[in-house]
């Protein structure tokens, strides 16, 4: 989870590499906050502020997303190609 | 098509037939033409070649009988069949009632008998002697049997099983790399999640070598860190080919998963026993990759709706400061009427109040000149000026009474200006009727 301090301490570039659910949890908590209530004006508008960076982080990753694919056993693990190999399965 | 017992032409050996071709020191003759066999020739070489295999010839088969037939000749004919492979058996009228039981459907049975060629339909078949129920091994009985073993050990418990987590950084998949399902599974990912991380662990999903290979691929997964869920899966397939997925070392594998795991096999009706010790059960492999994340392109729009939460309550908070500062100033603006009310009030008492003392002054004022006109009339001075006078004498007495005066006494007579000095020459009692004349 990313506190308050953390979030706007780091760059626009930084704060995308964050993980996925750390920004979108972070938006969540912002938007709570902003709906609570109990903040004044001045809070209001850097709670707001906040909100946008993050879903702007979190747009840029959804559009920039590409799916990473690891094989374990590729090399090292006697038998994984024989076995990848193996050409029926249906 | 002659009686089988009259050799045709066909059964004579062809001139250079069977023998070893001559060996190449003459000049070869002109090819000779190719040999045509009838079907029914070629069907009974198979049958004698079949017929002379001394193991074929008296066999023990172990297998799974699968749909048996009982036409009305009495004789029975099924299929046996192993997870892998398939044979044709014929079981006749006599060796049935011998046998004192009847092949049914999943049966697994240990049979004795020979294996020919049935030339009308170019087939081979086992033709069985000896039938025996191989009691409860068939694959349907052994699934039942381990299935309540392994709940009795409390792997299926519902309270065993975890929840999926909703955001996965890294999914690790057991599947066969090549064919449908590895496929399906990227598709959905790459179009519905593709900020997660797949880490595939490949493994045959299929045939005797099946279990210990999902067993060795799960345990690779597992030594990986940080992962999420996993998910393991395989395409349809029949009972025999979902096999390995029934099998106790994969099952109590798949209840080992250090972190939740999804399985999702064959189809929707398919439902082995891997499924039961899951955290959660796929229909398919899909809908796994489905059920292992969120959708992102849902995520847009819900994204897209925290922003709109986020400008709304902003927007709210803003509205709200200034409904405030409104209900503030319409509070002051309430109160300066009641400001001014008073004022009014006081300044109409005060008005009135100088109005009642401007009232008692006039009247004052006429009073203190009814007075002062009362004060006149009643003062000598105004009798005087309207010609009386007023004697008084020497000792300052007022002269009421001319008797109480003689001759010679000096006067004092004042009038309304001056006073005249002078002396009493005589005095009379009457005259006063004289001032009315």
């Amino acid at each position: 989870m990313i506190d308050d301090g953390a979030l706007d301490g780091l760059s626009d570039e930084e704060l995308v590499k964050r993980p996925f659910d750390e920004l979108v949890a972070a938006l969540q908590t912002t938007v709570q906050r902003l709906e609570g209530g109990s903040v004044g004006l001045e809070e209001s508008i850097e709670l707001y502020q906040r909100g946008l960076r993050l879903h702007t982080a979190c747009d840029a990753r959804l559009r920039d997303a590409e799916l990473k694919i690891t094989e374990l056993g590729r090399r090292g693990v006697p038998g994984a190609e024989a076995e990848a190999a193996t050409p029926t399965e249906e | 098509m002659g009686s089988p017992d009259q050799p045709s032409i066909w059964d004579q050996p062809a001139p250079a037939g069977d023998q070893p071709a001559p060996a190449g020191d003459e000049p070869a003759p002109a090819r000779p033409a190719p040999r045509i066999l009838r079907v029914t020739d070629l069907n009974r070489r198979v049958r004698s070649l079949l017929d002379s295999d001394a193991i074929l010839a008296d066999v023990w088969v172990e297998g799974e009988v699968s749909q048996p037939s009982f036409p009305p000749s009495g004789h029975c004919f099924f299929t046996l069949k192993d997870a892998n492979s398939q044979l044709r058996a014929a079981l006749f009228r006599e060796e049935l009632t011998r046998a004192g039981m009847r092949p049914t459907h999943g049966m697994n049975v240990i049979i004795h008998g020979r294996v020919r060629a049935y030339e009308p339909q170019g087939v081979y078949q086992l033709y069985v002697d000896t039938i025996t129920a191989a009691g409860a091994g068939d694959l349907h009985a052994r699934y039942e049997a381990l299935r309540v073993e392994l709940a009795a050990a409390g792997l299926f418990e519902e309270s065993r099983k975890r929840q999926i987590p909703r955001w996965p950084r890294r999914i690790g998949v057991v599947t066969s790399p090549v064919g449908a399902v590895w496929r399906d599974i990227t598709n959905v990912l790459k179009r519905r999640y593709p900020l997660v991380e797949l880490i595939l662990s490949p493994t045959v999903v299929q045939g005797a070598t099946a279990a210990p290979a999902i067993v060795r691929a799960l345990k690779r997964l597992y030594a990986q860190p940080d992962l999420d869920t996993i998910i393991l899966a395989r395409g349809g397939g029949s009972l025999e080919d979902l096999w390995g997925f029934n099998d106790e070392q994969v099952v109590r594998a798949v209840a080992d998963a250090p972190v939740p795991i999804i399985v999702g096999v064959g189809h929707e009706s398919d439902v082995t026993l891997a499924d039961f010790a899951a955290d959660l059960r796929a229909p398919t492999p899909s809908a796994a990759a489905e059920l292992a994340t969120p959708d992102a392109t849902q995520l847009q729009t819900v994204l897209g709706r925290m922003r709109d939460r986020a400008s709304a309550a902003l927007l709210g908070r803003a509205s709200e400061q200034r409904r405030r500062v409104d209900a503030e100033r319409r509070a002051l603006t309430g109160l300066a009427p009641d400001i001014g009310a008073a004022r009014q009030r006081t300044s109409d008492l005060l008005e009135r109040g100088l109005r009642a003392v401007d009232h008692r002054l006039g009247e004052g004022r006429m009073e203190v000149a009814a007075a002062q006109a009362t004060l006149r009339t009643l003062s000598p001075v105004a009798t005087l000026d309207r010609g009386y006078a007023v004697a008084r004498t020497a000792d300052g007495r007022i002269l009421r009474d001319a008797t109480t005066v003689a001759s010679g006494d000096s006067l004092q007579v004042i009038v309304a200006r001056g006073t005249v000095e002078t002396r009493v020459e005589r005095t009379r009692a009457d005259g006063t009727e004289d001032l009315l004349r």
